[in-house]
């Protein structure tokens, strides 16, 4: 475990760049703050850099310059392990990615059992609670090809629970779904951030957003351009160029 | 309506290819006036031949009365001893013995010349397959691996090895880096199939990492795993999984090319059977039984590997 924080910033970006080896200017002097609880949901145009504004927020993508804090802990210090802030930082990615060659049950408790130091007992009776709670404790002995996508959808928010994460992030966790399956991933969420965890939600779900999140941001072109609360933001779009956004996906 | 093939029909066809193919051998050794004698074979298989008992010390040979044991009392009036069980008794009662003379012999068998090569080539090709994989494995490795130096190394040595005769490296092997470093024909031999074999293993190896999506390893980094646990619980048994087919035809062929250590006087099946030959004047039979055995120890190995993948598809 980190230190304990106590602070109420639980992400801050300053003036983050990044360009990718291919010379792609992908994030362009972004800065942001999520608080603690924070439900802020990400919307843009594709290619804006929302995958990549989000995987700099657990080092899938090393900034190029700039700086990021989580929980508390700046993320490029030399003192900080990358490994133990990712236990941190949940993900869930748009395709699952879930461990093929893995029960439901072994892919939840596959990285508590070999990164935290915890009992096989505590981590077996977690994964299973979890596992309750996005409602598949009846599919645990079966492999991720033997799922639907909205099921597979679900082990993966459970697996990434299964750290016990402080921050879960979020790349467009319903894309890939059929629609009818769209809503029982998305409950999941609510239901999170019910629960007060603080969630970056990168989504083309305007209805969640609307609904549960506390800000919304728009990203174009590398740029975070409005970071407003979802009334302001979908009444009252404080920029033209989101206006013009929201006419095309509305 | 798909026509479906009448089974029956194709078998026979199949039946009646081979018949003609075993036909025409025969008639081909008959133009050659070439007479089978596989009976010759079986002592070089397995030798049979009797076990002489030799006399430990002079004495008196006393046979008891149904004539099974033979009991030699030795002159100078120690305990004497008893032997029986002989399927041949050379000697009669209260005959003169000396020391190293026959008693009799007893029935006992020992594996011939060319099972003891098939053991070899056994050993060579299991010593080699483990050390090929580990070898291959590292290599495979590094090829993928962001360090400049253990990338172009492996690059270098994969092209080294597969750009060179194997027989070439076997050479090499014995009469360089063997006199350098001291070794048997064996390790050397060894070596030579590891280090060859090795370099295939990798491009095996590479290639099934490579093949598995770059999320598994996100997913993976994400849940906080290092990059060592990413590739030990998630990458590896994927890529593992996927290599198996390509690495059971590698492996058959470090079987065969283990033939090839016969050059450096390693007594394995290849090189039994050519000592054999030489003994027997049938090399037809030799080499037919030669290939024989090869064919099996290729098809066991096939079948294993078959069965693995067996049990590994149940996540499929
Ligand atoms: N690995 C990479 N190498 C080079 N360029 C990349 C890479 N990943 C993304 N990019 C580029 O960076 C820009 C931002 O990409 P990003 O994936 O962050 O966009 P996005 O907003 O998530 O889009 P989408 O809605 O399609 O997922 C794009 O122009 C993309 O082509
Ligand atoms: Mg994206």
């Amino acid at each position: 475990m980190i230190k304990e924080y106590q602070g109420n910033d639980m992400i801050v970006a300053e003036n983050v760049d990044k360009y990718y080896p291919n010379g792609c200017h992908a994030l362009k002097t972004v800065s942001a703050t999520i608080h603690r609880a924070e439900v802020v949901v990400v919307v843009g145009p594709s290619g804006s850099g929302k995958s990549t504004f989000l995987r700099t927020l657990n080092q899938l993508e090393t900034v190029s310059s700039g700086n990021i804090t989580i929980d508390g802990t700046p993320m490029y210090a030399k003192e900080t392990d990358i490994n133990q802030l990712r236990e941190e930082v949940g993900m869930v990615f748009q395709g699952f990615n879930l461990f093929p060659h893995m029960s439901v049950l072994e892919n939840v408790m596959l990285a508590p059992l070999k990164v935290s130091k915890r009992t096989k007992r505590e981590v077996e009776d977690h994964a299973r609670a979890l596992l309750k709670k996005v409602g598949l404790e009846s599919r645990i002995e079966n492999f991720p090809s033997q799922l639907s996508g909205g099921q597979m959808q679900r082990v993966a928010i459970a697996r990434a629970l299964a750290m016990k994460p402080n921050i879960m992030l979020f790349d467009e966790p319903t894309s890939a779904l059929d629609p009818e399956m769209v809503g029982e991933v998305l409950d999941v969420m609510k239901s999170l951030a019910n629960d007060g965890m603080t969630m970056v939600v990168v989504t083309h779900e305007m209805g969640f957003a609307r609904e549960v999140a506390d800000r919304v941001l728009f990203m174009e072109e590398g740029e975070l351009l409005v970071n407003e609360k979802p009334d302001v933001f979908f009444d009252n779009p404080p920029h033209p160029r989101l206006e013009k956004f929201l006419s095309q996906v509305l | 309506m798909e026509k479906t093939p009448n089974k029956l029909f194709w078998h026979g066809a199949l039946l009646a290819v081979l018949l003609s193919i075993a036909y025409s051998i025969v008639l081909a050794s008959q133009s050659i006036e070439y007479t089978w004698r596989w009976e010759r074979i079986v002592p070089y298989l397995i030798n049979t031949e009797p076990k002489a008992e030799y006399a430990p010390f002079d004495g008196v040979a006393t046979l008891s009365a149904d004539s099974s044991t033979v009991i030699v009392e030795p002159e100078n009036g120690d305990m004497p001893q008893s032997y029986d069980s002989f399927t041949e008794i050379m000697v009669g009662d209260g005959d003169l013995v000396f020391e190293g003379d026959v008693i009799g012999s007893k029935s006992d068998w020992r594996l011939g010349p060319i099972l003891n090569g098939l053991i070899v080539t056994l050993q060579i090709s299991l010593v080699s397959l483990v050390f090929a994989v580990l070898i291959g494995l590292f290599v495979g490795l590094a090829r993928i691996s962001s360090n400049p130096l253990l990338k172009h190394l492996s690059l270098l040595y994969v092209e080294v090895i597969r750009g060179t005769p194997l027989l070439v490296q076997i050479f090499i092997f014995y009469f360089f880096i063997g006199t350098v470093l001291d070794l048997d024909r064996f390790t050397a031999g060894a070596a030579a199939l590891s280090v060859f074999a090795a370099a295939y293993v990798a491009e095996i190896i590479r290639s099934g990492i490579q093949s598995i999506p770059a999320g598994q390893m996100e997913a993976a980094r994400s849940l906080g795993m290092n990059y060592v646990q990413a590739m030990v619980y998630i990458i590896l048994p994927q890529a593992f999984k996927r290599t198996l087919p390509p690495m059971a035809g590698q492996f058959i062929n470090l079987i065969k090319d283990s033939s090839l250590v016969s050059v450096i006087s390693i007594t394995d099946l290849t090189k039994a059977g050519r000592e054999v030959v030489s003994g027997t004047f049938a090399p037809f039979e030799v080499w037919f039984t030669v290939a024989l055995l090869y064919l099996v120890l290729t098809g066991a190995l096939s079948w294993l590997v078959k069965l693995l993948e067996r049990r590994m598809a149940s996540s499929d």
